[in-house]
């Protein structure tokens, strides 16, 4: 595979899908790549029999098992999924696994901005060739959502309440009748959805500018909450899994710290919670303390530990790390870290000189 | 999963030519009720023998009575009087439920069709206490229901496979793997793969734990009352819970000679048992007492399916749409937008859910998840999750059961509906009622103000009171009348069931209980709202006075006994109207008085927010000296005294003790304007002290004001001795010292203060009285102005 910095689920898992698709003997919907058990064995992990013996699937996607099957079955439905949840709970990812492991395509997305237009959620023109030939298909630029119902593959719409209102509604028609009417193309205008067809939505419950669905948008699809990870050990589980990921994508060849990885999670864990372990009371940030954000944190000084370190993951540059993730909507929050840093001084020192370094590095934030 | 299923070792357990069969269950599931109908009908037992408490035996024929409708429980009670578990001597109590999907139900019934015995083999509920260790098995806090089934979801077993095929909890694992799955396999079948569950549970528990919570006494003694039927039948069908099964079956393949335990001697107050109705909520796993199966009811709905259909083929499908509609139905009366497309989206949904877990059919856990996903619009959060509440709540039930046997009546809902009838109330209806209750002039208007009282005490939900007077809040105390609300739920029953180990009687249980509470209680206010209950109740607690005396004795908050001290006087005076002859009140006055006395001169300088509640409690201690503690004047004098000569002294409180000395003996108006002048002659800080003073001495003493007019003339230099600001600083407790005035008081004062400066009454008023007439013609001017204009926009 050549080397890039994100490369397409489908790219990235190319010998999982392929391995599933070849021993796959469920009953798959019209149009999908995979049987829903083989989606969710590559979305949950597991193990695929061959003939050669037995082979693992990764788990990819951490949390609520069961969120993941009713995604699925939505999705082999007529209804669309809307994934909604604070930022960083994973819901593109989860998005991206299943139109991978689905449609064997994740990038067929709209991005929504307060800029999105309608023409790009269903179509727009070439101007030059519509100013030489006139309305005519060649002219036509299909949306992802056209190109969805052609294929009968699923369109991902990438944080669909940052549209405004009134251009997320212009997605009704479509999932009601599933057909896109183009008046422009005359008789030929009239695209009817494939079988496969389905919108995956995401949408972020906690950020500013946000719009309100409607209620007749949001009866086209069955929601599903992703919610942050609760269990600190799971946490620790996933930044050693995606800072690996990262480490390798980066050519950074050297070992996850797994006690390094435990100190963040626990970190993020608390801050996220307002409360340690010993159960004494923290202020949480109003920054976000998502998972997604951690493994960020511990990647950061990971590289710099590469690059500058003696390939040891240096922890006042993990405090410095944490400070900018933290810090970022309030000044206040530089004050709850310290503190937090302050209650921690008195809890864990006893558990190991890493948390004792740690604490200590934490006397740089200013 | 699988390959724990091939149950060799359990299969040996299963042969239906053994003069003995042990069926193992899980309470209240119906695939367990399924097959056991099954073995009876292919075994043909000459007994069945079931676990549960064998002293509940002549309760039988009850559960399984015609007019009995169930839920419905046994309810033992043991009281701990000879202190076999511990030395607190306390009560314990439990139920043992039954609903149609419960095996033990079933296996009652079927008996009954096949006429021969049931019998419960289990040790007596007391027995089983006995052989509790301390904070185990039933001893355990809230455990208060015999069939626990907790120890089935034990265990590393389980969680590995939850992990392994992602099932989220116990409950889940069970209607995949056992309640759906087992009702299209075999009876052999069924039962090998439960019977290696349990085992496989069983070995993951220590013997430590199963001797501290009486589990290997319980086998041991079901075991040798097995054996005896044995002697006399030549096939027994055992029905206990799936745990003990290969216990039994171990002790029984031993053989040998069985020796029944010897039980201990229980004096036959001390424990007993009764048929009690019962609620699908209190048998919810999730919201109950923690044993059983959550959704109770969606289960019995199982069973009842399972009787009416030859084959349990769409069972589940089935009843899950059907909760699914009723859910959507509930969700529109709550004004939630669900459609028919939602519905049939979950339908979908559960349907595809149960395929892609590889479950024959949709059973609970696919209809949540249905209705999360397609119910939900929007981010799950605790608002947008009614339409879950609401399907869960259907599927746990709100029906109550029924017992139809009324000569098992438990004693206290025997004694409520004797006191009923006695009193004219209604105890045969659920519809609401209101009662009229004239407290002094009727026969009948006490007894039913105590009664509602005692019930009111014991938390039973039967009776309200609309009107009347409150005395714990002092609030409407001229009123003579009260007016209840009552009525008769199946919860009142429930309530009263749960206070049977404080009485057989309501009036019994009620002077248990207050005692109870004071015996608990530490403070002497919260124990002298005990005591207004018990006056409210007409019940006599305490008799010996020992308990309110020690509570006032440790209770070092002034406040709190000076509180208690209010209630037991309001008490003494009330008593002959409410014809109450319950403890000497007079005696608690006293006790509560000493403390009061011993800790009032250390009082002197206090907070600013305490002066007015010490004020008042020094009042009313002169009150009673005035009154029923003559005796005691002496004591109060000179704890005043010595208050006074303290150093450091609250001027609020300083003047309020004047204000009492002036009013034991008048020599001391001197030494009180004395103090004044004190004020008046200090700092301005100190001068400003001198509105509180006024405020102390004025709650205690208006009067003084009176006696001449020095007081006036020291208030007055006071006043204009002060510029405007400081003035309104001090304007509040000046307020408050002239508060307690009457209205003749407060002319007699502004006389007072005219002449004072040699003016007339009339013309220190600060504006002249208008004329009657002339405001009833300004005002209908002005009305007719408004008018004038409003028309004429």
């Amino acid at each position: 595979m050549e080397n890039y910095i994100k490369p397409p689920v489908e790219k990235r898992y190319a010998d999982e899908l392929e391995l599933l698709k070849v021993t796959d003997d469920g009953r798959k919907p019209e149009n999908w790549q995979l049987s829903p058990p083989a989606v969710r064995k590559f979305i949950l992990g597991g193990e695929v029999r061959t003939k050669d013996g037995s082979v693992t699937i990764k788990r990819k996607f951490y949390g609520n098992d069961a969120l993941v099957e009713r995604a699925i079955i939505t999705l082999a439905g007529s209804r669309g999924l809307m994934l909604v949840g604070e930022p960083g709970t994973a819901k593109t990812m989860l998005s991206e696994l299943l139109s991978a492991a689905c449609c064997g395509c994740s990038t067929n997305t709209v991005q929504g901005t307060a800029g999105t237009t309608e023409d790009m959620i269903k179509y727009s023109w070439n101007y030059a060739l519509l100013l030489s030939k006139g309305p005519c298909r060649e002219a036509l630029v299909p949306s992802p959502l056209l190109i969805g119902m052609e294929k009968g593959i699923f369109a991902r719409f990438e944080e669909i309440t940052r549209t405004p209102a009134e251009i997320q509604d212009s997605l009704i028609s479509v999932m009601s009748d599933q057909i896109l009417s183009i008046p422009e193309l005359g008789d030929d205008g009239l695209v009817l959805a494939r079988p496969g067809f389905n919108i995956i939505g995401t949408a972020n419950t906690r950020d500013k500018g946000v719009n309100e669905m409607s209620g007749a948008l949001k009866r086209r699809f069955n929601f599903e909450t992703v919610e942050p990870v609760k269990d600190v050990r799971l946490e620790k589980e996933i930044i050693i899994h995606e800072a690996e990921d990262l480490a390798k994508s980066g050519h950074i060849d050297m070992p996850v710290d797994t006690d390094v990885a435990e100190l963040l999670a626990v970190t993020y864990h608390e801050l996220r919670e307002g409360r340690t372990a010993n159960g004494t009371i923290v202020e949480k940030p109003a920054a976000v303390m998502s998972t997604a954000e951690a493994v960020s944190v511990y990647f950061q000084a990971l590289s710099h530990a590469w690059y500058y370190g003696q390939r040891r993951i240096d922890l006042s540059v993990l405090a410095q790390s944490l400070l900018g993730a933290v810090c970022k909507e309030s000044k206040d929050d530089l004050e709850k870290l310290k503190g937090y840093f302050k209650t921690v001084s008195k809890e864990k020192t006893g558990e190991g000189e890493l948390w004792k370094e740690y604490v200590s590095a934490s006397k740089l934030l200013r | 999963m699988e390959r724990v299923r091939i149950g060799v070792e359990a299969s040996e357990i299963i042969d239906f030519d053994a003069p003995f069969f042990l069926f193992p269950v899980r309470h209240h599931s119906p695939v367990c009720s399924y097959h056991l109908k099954s073995v009876i009908k292919r075994y043909r037992p000459e007994i069945i023998l079931i676990e549960g408490p064998e002293n509940a035996n002549d309760l039988i024929p009850v559960l399984t009575d015609e007019r009995t409708s169930l839920p419905a429980a046994i309810y033992y009670y043991y009281k701990d009087k000879k202190k076999y578990i511990s030395d607190d001597a306390q009560d314990y109590k439990c139920y043992y439920p039954f609903l149609y999907s419960s095996p033990e139900y079933n296996a009652i019934k079927a008996a009954k069709e096949l006429g021969i015995k049931a019998e419960f083999i289990d040790l007596p509920y007391s027995e089983i206490l006995i052989n509790t260790a301390k904070g185990r098995g039933l001893l355990e806090n809230e455990k208060r229901t015999i069939a626990d089934d907790t120890k089935l979801a034990k265990g590393d077993f389980y969680k590995a496979l939850c992990d392994k095929t992602g099932i989220r909890d116990f409950d889940e694992f069970w209607e995949k793997y056992f309640e759906i799955s087992g009702l299209f396999e075999s009876d052999e079948e069924f039962l090998a793969a439960l019977h290696t569950y349990c085992l496989i549970s069983r070995r993951q528990t220590s013997t430590e734990e199963m001797t501290a919570d009486a589990t290997l006494a319980r086998e041991e003694y079901m075991a040798a009352n097995i054996s005896e039927a044995l002697k006399v039948h030549k096939k027994v069908l055992v029905v206990t819970g799936g745990f003990h099964s290969y216990g039994l079956y171990e002790r029984l393949k031993r053989g040998g000679e069985f020796k029944k335990k010897k039980l201990h001697i229980v004096p036959a107050d001390c424990t007993g048992c009764f048929p009690a109705a019962y609620s699908y909520e209190a048998a919810d796993a999730m919201k109950g007492y923690s044993s059983g199966m959550r959704a109770p009811f969606f289960y019995d709905s199982v069973y009842r399916k399972l009787e009416e259909s030859a084959e349990p083929d769409g069972v589940y499908d089935d009843l899950t749409l059907e909760f699914l509609i009723k859910g959507a139905k509930a969700c529109k009366e709550r004004d939630i937008a669900v459609s028919i497309a939602d519905v049939t989206a979950a339908e979908t949904m559960k349907g595809g859910l149960a395929a892609l877990r590889g479950i024959r059919e949709s059973g609970l856990y696919e209809l949540f998840d249905a209705v999360t996903s397609t119910f939900i619009k929007g981010e799950k959060n605790l608002s947008s999750s009614v339409p879950v509440e609401l399907v869960s709540k259907l599927l746990t039930g709100d029906g109550v059961g029924h017992i139809g046997d009324s000569s098992h009546t438990p004693p206290l809902i025997a004694d409520f509906e004797a006191q009923c009838t006695a009193l004219g109330l209604r105890a045969d209806t659920a519809v609401p009622q209101e009662v009229d209750a004239a407290l002094f002039t009727t026969k009948k208007g006490l007894p039913l103000s105590r009664f509602m009282h005692r019930m009111k005490f014991l938390e039973t939900g039967f009776a309200k009171r609309l009107k009347g007077p409150d005395l714990t809040s002092g609030r409407d105390r001229n009123r003579v009348r009260e007016i209840w609300k009552y009525r008769r739920s199946p919860a009142v029953d429930s309530a009263l069931i749960d206070h049977t180990t404080d009485g057989f009687t309501i009036e019994e249980a009620c002077i248990n209980l207050a005692a109870k509470r004071l015996l608990g209680e530490r403070r002497a206010e919260s124990a002298a709202v005990i005591t207004v209950d018990c006056f409210l109740m007409g019940i006599s607690v305490d008799d010996d006075l020992s308990l309110v005396t020690n509570i006032l004795a440790s209770d070092g908050d002034f406040f709190s006994v000076g509180t208690a001290l209010y209630y037991f006087q309001m008490l003494y005076d009330l008593q002959g109207i409410y014809r109450y002859q319950g403890v000497n009140i007079v005696s608690q006055i006293n006790t509560a008085f000493s403390k009061l006395i011993s800790a009032l001169p250390t009082l002197s300088d206090i907070p600013d927010e305490q002066a007015d509640g010490v004020i008042r409690i020094m009042r009313q201690m002169y009150d009673l000296t005035g009154g029923i503690l003559t005796s005691r004047r002496d004591e109060l004098f000179n704890s005043l005294i010595t208050l006074t000569s303290a150093g450091k002294k609250h001027p609020a409180v300083y003047g309020c003790a004047m204000g009492l000395l002036y009013a034991f003996d008048a020599k001391y108006q001197h030494n009180a304007e004395l103090a004044m002048q004190g004020y008046l002659n200090g700092a301005l800080s100190v001068k400003k002290q001198g509105a509180d003073y006024l405020r102390g001495l004025f709650t205690a003493a208006r009067d003084i004001v009176f006696s001449d007019n020095d007081f006036l003339r020291m208030t007055d230099k006071l006043i204009t001795n002060m510029d405007s600001d400081d003035f309104m600083e001090i304007l509040p407790s000046l307020r408050l010292a002239f508060a307690a005035f009457t209205p003749r008081e407060i002319q007699h004062t502004a006389a007072a203060v005219a002449e004072l400066y040699d003016m007339e009454n009339e013309s220190i008023l600060d504006k002249k009285a208008v004329d009657e007439g002339l405001f009833i013609f300004g005002r209908a001017l002005d009305d007719e102005i408004m008018k004038a204009i409003e028309g004429g926009a």
